[in-house]
């Protein structure tokens, strides 16, 4: 375990040293993903001035809806910092044979195909996250209580894991195919559901897809759990959610494992 | 850490009937092959390695050679557990290498000359450090060792710079430490020295042959160059088509697929039109120098009369040139291989 | 891409209009060729591409619910469905998928010089190689299209007059052909900044939040903009972006009509006659200070 914090270490200095000495590149792309960040929340400010709420009763109202967007870049911010890169070059590894020098090595593939590379210019998402949030929690009309402010950081390490447990999927379906251009869009369209709160999928198409996107692919989990436990009362269901997501949590990261060791049996490796 | 059930006798690689089989889809090339591809697909399969048997003893230094597309960097792969084969058995270092258990992958190092192994991004002192956590290397051993090969192929200058800025050549020697550093028993090299120029190709033979000596490591190479070979191999395996068609160690090879002696004169004068052909065939002559091949049961015969024929300045009797050897053996395979090609075999899916 | 290196070597070797329509007619076949080769990702990216739809039309539906309104900036909820596949349709027309990129790589790498010597017109290709792309993406994705808004009719006003139909076609291929100079435009700006993808960022950034693919630009009517009388929306309709999704949208809606479709046209061709002078003189400026690096 040691080791493999060192080895985490190792990459992310290199990483960050690589990311000082293009230092306006770094500049540049933390400020485009805070131009569409900010974008994103006009196009909210924007439906807040023709409705109270998102949702009929959701009590999705415009500050607990803005805890809401927070949470999600907070969590979308772990994810492209920690995971997203090392995903996407993973593409480029299995087309020119890169993978094969990471097979031979006596470490955890997983590991180092999933964590060798960080983008920490997504970090400046994550930061601005946290400031709306603390923004948005002190005008909550009922602070949250404690046992929220301790379950939230939990329930966002449950929603990484389970994003990351579909990159992994997605992953080695990339080295199951060589080549994955739709998947990618695939991942961005799925996570695409969960950027809004899970009440707004309602009626005869909403209801069932919901279900499908809270119990089998449990993307609707990954930021209505979190936030949802600061802005809204903790009722009996609220606490079946967040058992949910902790075993949600769980399965997706030990599925995506077996998948993942699957898929490694079956790489061709690319010829040469 | 040798725990593993390891075999008694040092046989370090053993393969059995090893095979491996891929399965391609042909693009169907025009418009409407495509959209006929659209409702069913051809399948090829192209047969890698066709049942290979090997076995390599402990401090062998093996080459494999073969044209492209023979099975060399395939043998490799599966020797190195990066693919597992379609049938057949291998033990390396008594482990399944596509097992791919932590014990068995300390303990050899693969090295290809076409790809890149260091972290592209990071200097290579860097990479170094990052193997020595991942090869869980004594940090005091880790030490001498890098010190120890970074001076003998004399690169210490290079460590800082980032691997990217670094030339094939540099490059190829930081590859081969990175790859010492665990002081693998195993070392499988593919086309290690492709794309160097002469110097560098000296260099690393010359590395390659002390570290071996020193360490008695095995070391299975596969290459183009029979510069490589002869610098550095006892034993030569010749692949092609995925099969094995020479296993013998380089003399041999030498003695049995030739017939010929090539004889090289310095004559005192240009020789006459037609005078040396009497003597042996394929007769290249260049002014005063003239370059034969002779029978090699006949060559204590004709030699005497050949320098009696003429006042001669200087001569020297060679073997034929590897190269062509080798060449010639491929040729052949080829030739074999057009009559009865098993790889047609189509079929749809 | 060798494909696209033999469509290339095919266009060049073109001599006479007759050639250069027979070069184009196999460029178009090998494109086509190359998209059927992928027809499990493509018809699945066709697909896909209406997903982020779907959680906008929930949106909307939940916003509708919560207010109580019937009736949001004149877009009933019906309408918001519409329009938003509307403007996928419009996409489909004026989005030019990795043109300015392309463009600053071939600069980059010094692959865009060969058409310094070459007889070639570089736009002029350019814009033959993406009208084919464009045909053969229609040929493959008319199908997923026609499906989804067959499925979705319901959202739909009555079809509009023959005279609004017109309009929506003129400013489809209008939409085109903006969308097409805008980002040969920016794709040129590498001639003078190495790294464009920044900005090419940025630009789409702008486009995204401007064009109306994100709600209709009639939504920021009453938003001020400090000026007396001159809301957000005012300002927008001058830009060009709005045209490469939101206009051929309104139009299909009678949204725009009579005096204002006929200004909304005539500001979209003032746009385009622009941008291709801009694209003209870029190219010129920037070929003529390459040729001074000395490559």
């Amino acid at each position: 375990m040691r080791r493999y914090i060192k080895i985490f270490s190792t990459f992310a200095r290199a990483c960050l040293v690589r990311d000082m000495t293009f230092r306006v590149n770094f500049l540049l792309e933390c400020l485009t993903s805070l131009g569409w960040m900010s974008m994103n929340l006009a196009f909210y400010l924007l439906i807040f001035s023709f409705t109270p709420e998102i949702g009929r009763g959701s009590g999705w109202s415009r500050e607990p809806f803005f805890a809401f967007v927070a949470t999600g870049l907070i969590i979308n911010a772990i994810v492209q910092t920690l995971f997203m890169p090392s995903a996407s070059e993973l593409t480029e590894m299995v087309r020119t044979g890169g993978l094969d020098s990471v097979l031979v090595r006596p470490l955890d593939a997983q590991f180092l195909l999933s964590m060798h590379r960080f983008d920490f210019s997504s970090m400046a998402n994550g930061l601005v996250g946290l400031g709306l949030l603390i923004w948005a929690v002190l005008r909550f009309p009922v602070a949250p209580p404690l046992i929220a402010w301790l379950l939230y950081p939990l329930l966002i390490v449950c929603g990484v894991a389970i994003l990351y447990g579909l990159i992994i999927m997605l992953a080695a379906a990339t080295i199951l195919m060589g080549r994955n251009q739709s998947l990618y869009d695939f991942w961005f369209y799925i996570t695409n559901f969960s950027r809004y709160p899970a009440e707004i999928y309602a009626g005869p198409w909403g209801d069932p897809l919901r279900t499908v996107c809270t119990f089998v692919i449990p993307i609707l989990l990954v930021v209505n759990v979190p936030a949802g436990t600061l802005a809204r009362p903790l009722s009996g269901e609220a606490w079946g959610m967040v058992v949910l997501t902790f075993a949600a949590a769980g399965i997706s990261i030990g599925l995506s494992r077996i998948v993942f060791q699957a898929a490694l049996a079956r790489y061709r490796s690319a010829s040469s | 850490m040798h725990t593993s059930s390891e075999t008694k006798s040092d046989r370090v690689i053993e393969v059995n009937d090893l095979a491996k089989e891929y399965r391609v889809y042909d693009k169907p090339e025009g418009l409407w092959a495509s959209v006929r591809g659209l409702f069913h697909r051809k399948n090829r399969i192209i047969h890698a390695l066709r049942g290979v048997d090997l076995s390599v003893g402990r401090g062998e230094f093996l080459a494999m050679l073969g044209p492209n597309g023979a099975g060399k960097t395939t043998f490799l792969k599966l020797l190195s557990g990066i693919i597992t084969p379609t049938r057949g058995t291998a033990r390396v270092l008594g482990h399944v290498p596509w097992d791919r258990a932590d014990d068995f992958r300390r303990r050899f190092a693969l090295v290809m000359g076409q790809k890149n192994q260091l972290w592209w991004d990071l200097p290579a002192a860097e990479s170094f450090r990052l193997h020595q956590e991942i090869y869980r290397i004594d940090p005091i051993r880790f030490a001498k060792i890098r010190d120890e090969l970074v001076d003998m192929l004399g690169v210490s200058h290079l460590l800082g710079q980032p691997v990217r800025e670094l030339s094939l050549g540099e490059r190829m020697k930081l590859e081969l430490i990175a790859a010492l550093l665990h002081e693998p028993e195993v070392l499988f090299l593919d086309e290690p020295t492709i794309g160097l120029d002469v110097v560098a190709q000296h260099t690393i033979h010359e590395f390659l042959r002390h570290i071996q000596k020193q360490r008695s490591v095995t070391v299975v190479l596969t290459t183009h160059y029979m510069k490589d070979v002869a610098a550095l191999c006892e034993r030569v395996v010749v692949v092609t088509h995925g099969s094995i068609l020479y296993d013998g160690s380089l003399e041999q090879i030498v003695d049995r697929f030739t017939t010929h002696k090539v004889v090289t004169l310095d004559l005192e004068n240009p020789p006459a039109a037609g005078e040396m052909e009497r003597f042996g065939f394929s007769c290249e002559v260049h002014g005063p120098r003239v370059s034969l091949r002779i029978d090699r049961s006949r060559i204590a015969d004709v030699l005497p009369k050949l320098l009696a024929s003429q006042p001669v300045r200087d001569v020297s009797v060679e073997d034929v040139p590897l190269e062509e050897i080798v060449a010639g053996l491929f040729r052949g395979a080829a030739k074999r291989q057009a009559g009865t090609d098993p790889d047609q075999e189509v079929g749809a899916v | 891409m060798s494909t696209t290196a033999n469509s290339e070597r095919s266009l060049q070797a073109s001599h006479g209009w007759f050639s250069g329509v027979r070069s184009w007619w196999r460029m178009l076949v090998i494109c086509l060729e190359e998209r059927l080769a992928y027809r499990t990702d493509f018809a699945l990216g066709t697909v896909m591409r209406f997903l982020p739809i779907v959680t906008q039309v929930f949106l909307w539906t939940a916003v509708f619910a919560a207010s109580s309104r019937t009736d949001i900036a004149g877009y009933s909820r019906d309408n918001i469905v519409a329009y938003y596949l509307l403007t996928m349709v419009t996409r489909a027309f004026s989005s030019m998928p990795s043109l300015a990129g392309g463009i600053s790589r071939s600069i980059r790498d010094g692959s865009v010089k060969k058409y310094l010597i070459q007889p070639v017109d570089y736009i002029g290709f350019l814009l033959a190689s993406r009208i084919a792309h464009k045909l053969v993406y229609y040929i493959v994705a008319i199908l997923p299209f026609a499906a989804v808004l067959f499925f979705c009719r319901g959202y739909f006003p009555p079809a509009p007059d023959g005279l609004t139909i017109a309009a929506y076609i003129l400013s489809l291929l209008l939409s085109f052909l903006l969308g097409f100079f805008l980002e040969a435009t920016l794709g040129m700006i590498g001639f003078w900044f190495l790294e464009v993808s920044s900005i090419i960022f940025a630009y789409m950034l702008f486009q995204y939040l401007l064009s109306g693919h994100m709600f209709p630009i009639d939504m920021l009517a009453d938003i001020p903009t400090g000026l007396t009388g001159v809301s957000l929306a005012d300002i927008v309709r001058l830009l060009p972006f709005e045209y490469t999704a939101y206009f051929p949208a309104a139009v299909w809606l009678g949204k725009i009509t009579g005096w204002e479709l006929v200004r909304g046209i005539l500001i979209e061709i003032v746009w385009l006659v622009i941008m291709i002078g801009v694209c003209r003189f870029v190219w010129w400026r920037g070929t003529k200070r390459y040729s001074g690096f000395g490559g």
